[in-house]
């Protein structure tokens, strides 16, 4: 009895690691009426303030429509998002429908195989309502779908402006000398010109996709240094750093700048503390909330460069929604994200975010506010380049954010700024040739 | 009887392998969660990347990782934060000394020291985060008090972040120290204290010439317990509070890692990163098994 026992408690042993080890998910079913579960890994919150609010209610509508299909909706972190997705790649194995902000980051993981092109998957008619798929073209197809549209201005609050006794550029852009002037005439008055945050490396990058581009005649300008052809030390590149120090210098920032991130200083703003500050669509929307509307105006970045994209927009999709290559279900992945752009949502969108959607659909008569129309206008007409989107994630992470922190802590000159962008655009050339092969064939 | 039927024809009996059986499930998730990964790592970081994509074995990835200009300054990194360590365990030491001298509430004092040891990492990096900013407590405190001068931008600024991140990891790691002092010292025979005292020494002659010695092994312990820390678990700290700025100023080599790993889609990378780290990693616990064999040996 005691032998049988000891051989029944080994035998119970094993069989619960040999069964846990071998333990598979649960499956799901295909079909057009049989169960669809999809999983969504969303991000969009940062960038618009009511879009978490608005997927669960698209979730909710498409459920009644199609009860068969479950969209099980995960928020993303921005701090992970890149990664996180990383993971899935390795491991082949996440969502069926995933974000990514567009371009680089979409292409590096198509790059990879992990994406498949939603217009394989979405009528031609659909798509060609959709604005700024050429932010996700590659090949002749298109990777990814975009949901909204925002450009990244120059707000302002008008008492302080008063205050100072700065008038506002009448044509909605000041040139850099104009700027620099009313800097130091809201100094003079005691006030913070410029209020930003960029503990966590953004700021600086917002200022590179800003006056960076202003001395490029295209993105094809930046890919030629990214792979070599070009050097990132030659001012045409990087040679704005030094307006951006006289900036810190003169203290036209807040001394706290390194204390927040990018949201805190665009909030530091909503709460009066400085006098401009960048603005997403959904940030100026908030602090024409929180100042009142006729306290906020916009404005468009100060023209420094003279490059053939100096007057080049900065809208973007920011963000874009992908398949994954391993998605049982990508016809009711796309299908979902086709819902997406129907008018009741793209209307409902606006009415939850205040940002426009990425679609000619979109009921431009929804926006009322002056300020909110203008940025519309401005996001709407020409060319739109969001330069930030057109860097490997390393070059971006290792140049372009830590030579901005470096320029607004002063721990560093603008020319060790330019010299930390080559020394990131080289340690990748050479960590990452394969990914080099993709960025030298890539015609943009 | 299995044993006899066991034994006819292999000469193995059931009670012989009965033990290996009840240590299997152990041994198999030992191997899983401890082995395999590590032979992985290093498979992982000896395929390396080419230019038509196909991935080929060689040491390449290692040579690129010490090329690699951000590799030296995270690893320059780590070993400023080592220089916590020294101080790290002389405060400990002393926190301890003081508490075994039952100083009145010693009891309470122990439970709020080892408090931010059982706290999360990141639950201790954020609230830090607000207490170090430019216009944080800390500094509202030290404008408060006249002492503005000695305001700082704690952790935005390349001078201090360093600093500051070590005074944090001291501030939770501490109770560890405190609470293993504590233990060993309780254990301490008493007779030797007391004759001590009676031969006139002083507070400080007692503890360094009879309890110092005593000691000597935990002390050890909690170094290279400390060192590994310092070199291989302060990534939470760093993720939380700095992101590795301003510029790389607090990068460390885990972070490094995770960068590569899951940022810049470079596994090879960052298994390099990883081995060169248990490497180091290594030679400091093969150190202190053998202190530690040495103290036993001792008897201490």
């Amino acid at each position: 009895m005691k032998f049988s026992l000891r051989v029944l408690t080994v035998v119970m042993i094993l069989s619960i690691v040999l069964v846990a080890c071998g333990a598979q998910p649960a499956q799901t079913t295909n079909g057009s009426n049989e169960k669809v579960d999809l999983t969504f890994w969303y991000w969009a919150e940062s960038d618009a303030p009511g879009a978490d609010a608005w997927m669960t209610e698209s979730v909710e509508a498409y459920k009644e429509i199609n009860p068969n299909v479950t969209i099980n909706i995960v928020p993303q972190s921005t701090d992970t998002l890149i990664s996180a997705f990383q993971s899935a790649v390795t491991a082949k194995s996440g969502p069926d429908i995933a974000s990514q902000w567009a371009t680089g980051p979409v292409l590096g993981f198509v790059w990879q195989d992990a994406v498949v092109p939603i217009s394989d998957y979405v009528p031609a008619d659909e798509i060609k309502n959709w604005l700024n798929t050429n932010e996700n073209t590659y090949e002749g197809k298109i990777w990814g779908a975009p949901l909204y549209l925002i450009g990244i201005e120059i707000m302002y609050n008008k008492d302080m402006f008063t205050q100072a006794g700065v008038t506002p550029p009448a044509s909605g852009r000041w040139t850099w000398e104009e700027f620099l002037a009313a800097c130091e005439k809201l100094k003079a008055a005691g006030l913070t010109p410029f209020v930003i945050g960029d503990k966590d490396g953004y700021a600086g990058a917002w200022w590179f996709a800003h006056l960076g581009m202003q001395s490029l005649d295209s993105t094809d300008d930046l890919r030629q240094a990214i792979i070599g052809n070009k050097d990132f030390t030659d001012p045409h590149y990087t040679g704005w750093y030094s307006e951006l120090d006289d900036m810190v210098k003169k203290g036209y920032f807040n001394e706290n700048v390194m204390s927040l991130d990018l949201s805190q200083g665009a909030q530091a703003f909503s709460q009066g503390k400085g006098a401009m500050a960048w603005g997403t669509d959904g940030m100026i929307k908030q602090a024409l909330n929180d100042l009142g509307a006729d306290k906020v105006g916009v404005m468009r970045t100060p023209k420094l460069g003279t490059g053939k994209m100096a007057d080049t927009g900065n809208a973007t999709q920011s963000i874009t929604f992908f398949i994954t290559k391993w998605s049982p279900h990508p016809q009711e992945a796309a299908d979902f994200l086709a819902y997406l752009h129907t008018p009741d949502r793209l209307n409902s969108w606006y009415q939850h975010t205040g940002v426009i959607a990425a679609d000619a659909r979109f009921d431009r008569s929804l926006v009322t506010d002056p300020v909110l129309k203008q940025m519309m206008e401005w996001e709407t007409t020409g060319p739109q380049v969001w330069l930030e989107n057109f860097l490997p994630g390393q070059v971006d992470s290792d140049g372009d954010l830590p030579a901005g922190q470096m320029i607004f802590s002063q721990s560093g000159t603008p020319a060790d700024a330019a010299a930390l962008w080559q020394r990131a655009a080289e340690t990748w050339r050479n960590q990452h040739p394969d990914e080099l092969t993709n960025w030298q064939n890539w015609q943009q | 009887m299995l044993d006899k039927k066991l034994s006819t024809g292999t000469g193995i009996t059931f009670r012989k392998i009965e033990p290996y059986l009840y240590l299997a499930p152990a041994t198999i998730l030992i191997v899983l969660i401890f082995l395999y990964p590590i032979v992985d790592i290093i498979r992982t970081s000896l395929l390396q990347n080419n230019p038509d994509g196909i991935k080929t074995f060689g040491f390449t990835n290692y040579r690129l990782v010490f090329e690699d200009p951000v590799f030296w300054e995270a690893l320059s990194n780590n070993g400023k934060l080592l220089l916590s360590v020294p101080i790290l365990t002389v405060l400990s030491l002393l926190i301890a000394i003081l508490l075994f001298e039952h100083v009145r509430g010693w009891l309470v004092y122990r439970g709020i020291i080892f408090m931010p040891y059982i706290l999360a990492i990141p639950v201790v990096g954020v609230t830090f985060v607000y207490l170090l900013g430019l216009n944080g407590i800390v500094n509202t405190l030290l404008r408060g008090a006249g002492l503005e001068f000695l305001a700082q931008d704690w952790l935005g600024s390349v001078k201090w972040v360093l600093p500051s991140l070590s005074i944090v990891i001291i501030y939770r790691e501490m109770g560890f120290g405190v609470v293993l002092f504590l233990a060993r010292l309780m254990s301490l025979e008493k007779e030797m204290l007391e004759a001590a005292a009676i031969d006139g020494a002083n507070f400080w002659q007692k503890h360094i010439y009879v309890t110092l010695p005593q000691l000597s092994g935990v002390i050890e312990f909690l170094i290279i317990v400390e060192l590994i820390t310092m070199l291989s678990w302060v990534f939470a700290y760093v993720f939380t509070m700095t992101g590795g700025g301003p510029g790389f100023a607090s990068t460390v080599l885990e972070f490094y890692i995770w960068k590569h790993a899951f940022a810049f889609r470079s596994p090879g990378i960052a298994s390099a990163l990883a081995v060169v780290l248990l490497m180091v990693t290594t030679v400091l616990i093969v150190l202190q098994l053998r202190l530690r064999s040495r103290s036993l040996e001792e008897g201490l």
